[in-house]
């Protein structure tokens, strides 16, 4: 082992002694930073990652979509079927829709699903909080959770859909009225963007109120596992789709979500580097003021033959060591805080008696978490890195102090 | 006072040194010469402030001369680059001991090694061999602040002797010490430079523990000069 690092580390580490004050606060520091990143980051990922299942699990991994409606929608389905790493693929029609209820309107999306082949690609019916996906026909819907509320509809209840083709047979002067469905359940994925304006129906349904006919808006697909959504996107491309179909897959599609997602992470991740910083900071006081106490120390180590740089590699090494410990120790205590995350979580809502909305905001039974190896990889550098800063200025302030000046300021 | 020695571990020829002072300067050294021979004791006496730590520093390449040249063996000593020949050439002891805290008095013995680069079994052997011979053998694993003055003091001396050097500087090396301790403490540097065939600089007020070296001399007006 280099001098210097040896003696950085005796110096944290003093022989006989198990843990010194400054060392134990100064890791402490750091190891409390590197706890919040890890725990707030690890929760922030496992929301996302939450919602990512969610998305996927029930828009399937890749949407085969065109900007007009695509006709030959079995050929088309047997075709992408055929692209190896495609487990299944279903029709779809969507729309904006308007629905009125005693007279109030709302302005959802109309999904229509095949009820034939939905199951295979997405899995709609663990979401269905009220009723069922089987009681679903041809003259009924299910709505989103967040629709039901704001509308005050329930099960059991008709409701009126106009769609836009009225506009166009009201052009024609011919009349269109609008289809009275039942509500025969309440879907909630659980995202409050995902579950606020959604009527589910039938493919058929929505077929007749586009005035489709036979023709679709798009095909969902699911990939085998394994499979990335992005290679099946451009495989399902290079297969010879008919023109103006592309395959995009759910990442493509949720572009402006996911970036929302990673923004707020990031910023998030930003905010709480400060803490680690201003921890950083503490350090280089703490060294800084050893450099002075060691004034003496120092002069030796130069009339013993150390060079300055060696000088300042033995207190940068403390920063970094103080910086390698402090991330050890506060990996392990966000990992620790994570494995105990609904237990505080939930003692905190008890105390403060707000369990209750707690449940019902979040929708998860669970606080999410989900570490990603990169979060991990980001933190421990950036943090080893911010202490590597920290030692520099205590390290160049030991290495131009000549020993001859050390020892005349005894 | 120059005593040219043909197999001298050091020579200094015309050392001058000056301080600046408000608007001028003091001369502290105006051409000090000096030679000493292998394995020969040297004590420099002289009043505060006559220049004795100066010189001492000098010699040992801490600090630069106005004037002058300064032989280690046959080269010159430039302090810019003299760093890693100090720490096999030189050994240091000094009034305040200088032990490092956070270290036992053996690992403070090998830090020299370490800094060169020589710790090895064989360094730790000798380690232990010089703390026997200053007679801390059974309080090598204690660190300074478990030491009394007169034991850091003989850790120190252990320290300079590690790297087996040429020559030792030793400046006021009893200054923080009671007359007893003092005593013994200088026996043990002179019996170890003997035994060992250092040759020892010894910067002292004290007229007895000069005595005991083989050449007195005296810094008086900035010139070193024979008792």
């Amino acid at each position: 082992m280099p001098w210097f690092l040896y003696l950085a580390f005796r110096q944290l580490f003093p022989a006989g002694r198990k843990f010194p004050f400054f060392t134990a606060i100064s890791v402490l520091g750091v190891a409390l930073g590197v706890t919040l990143l890890i725990v707030v980051m690890s929760v922030m990922g496992g929301f996302g990652y939450e919602i990512r299942r969610m998305i996927v699990e029930t828009e399937g991994d890749i949407q085969v979509k065109s900007p007009y409606p695509i006709e030959k929608a079995g050929e088309l389905i047997a075709k992408i079927e055929q692209v190896p790493g495609v487990a299944a693929a279903t029709p779809y029609a969507s729309g904006a829709v308007m629905v009125l209820n005693q007279g109030k309107p709302a302005y959802p999306l109309l999904r229509g699903l095949d009820l034939s082949s939905v199951n295979r690609v997405v899995k709609l019916a663990p979401y269905v909080r009220v009723g069922s996906l089987d009681d679903l026909d041809d003259d009924s819907v299910i709505l989103s959770s967040e629709l039901a509320q704001s509308m005050h509809i329930i099960v059991g209840e008709t409701i009126e859909i106009y769609s836009p083709l009225m506009v166009e047979r009201l052009r024609g002067d011919e009349v269109f009225l609008p289809r009275e469905v039942k509500v025969v359940g309440i879907l909630e994925i659980g995202h409050q963007q995902l579950d606020s304006s959604t009527v589910y129906c039938t493919l058929r349904l929505a077929q007749d109120l586009y005035g489709l006919d036979a023709a679709v808006h798009g095909v969902n697909v699911r990939a085998q596992k394994g499979v990335g959504e992005d290679e099946l996107a451009a495989r399902i491309n290079a297969a010879g789709l008919p023109r103006d179909i592309r395959a995009f897959s759910w990442m493509d599609s949720f572009e402006a979500f996911l970036w929302v997602l990673n923004l707020e992470k990031g910023m998030i991740f930003f905010l709480l580097l400060f803490i680690v910083i201003v921890a950083a900071f503490s350090v280089a006081s703490s060294l800084l003021i050893a450099v002075v106490r060691k004034t003496r120390e120092i002069g030796l180590l130069g009339a013993l033959g150390a060079r300055p740089i060696t000088i300042a590699a033995c207190f940068c090494s403390q920063g970094v060591l103080i910086g390698v410990i402090g991330t050890v120790v506060g990996i392990g205590l966000g990992f620790l805080a994570l494995a105990v995350r609904n237990d505080i979580v939930l003692t905190i809502a008890r105390l403060t008696q707000r369990d209750e909305e707690l449940r019902r905001f979040y929708q998860f039974a669970n606080l999410p978490s989900h570490t990603a190896t990169s979060d991990i990889v980001t933190i421990v550098v950036l943090t080893i890195l911010i202490s590597l800063l920290a030692g520099l200025l205590p390290a160049w302030r030991a290495a131009r102090l000549k020993p001859v000046e050390a020892f005349r300021n005894e | 006072m120059n005593e040219p020695m043909s197999d001298a571990v050091l020579r200094a020829e015309g050392i001058r040194k000056t301080y600046p002072s408000g608007d001028r300067r003091i001369e502290v050294l105006t051409g000090v010469d000096l030679s000493v021979g292998a394995g020969e004791s040297v004590a420099i006496r002289g009043e505060s402030g006559a220049g004795k730590s100066t010189l001492l520093n000098i010699l040992a390449g801490l600090d630069a001369c106005d004037a002058g040249t300064l032989f280690w063996g046959n080269e010159t000593v430039d302090p810019r680059t003299a760093t890693r020949r100090r720490n096999r050439y030189l050994g240091m002891v000094f009034q305040s001991f200088y032990l490092i805290p956070e270290l036992t008095a053996l690992d403070n013995v090998l830090m020299p090694c370490r800094i060169g680069g020589t710790l090895n079994a064989a360094a730790r052997r000798r380690a232990r061999e010089l703390l026997g011979n200053v007679g801390l053998s059974e309080r090598s694993h204690h660190l300074p602040s478990q030491l009394s003055g007169g034991e850091r003091q003989r850790v120190a001396v252990a320290r300079a002797l590690i790297n087996g050097p040429l020559l030792l500087l030793a400046d006021e090396p009893t200054g923080n010490l009671d007359e007893k301790t003092g005593e013994t403490v200088i026996d043990v540097l002179l019996g170890l430079c003997s035994s060992t065939g250092t040759a020892l600089i010894l910067v002292t007020h004290n007229a007895a523990h000069a005595a005991k070296t083989g050449r007195v001399l005296m810094l008086r007006a900035g010139q070193l000069h024979h008792v």
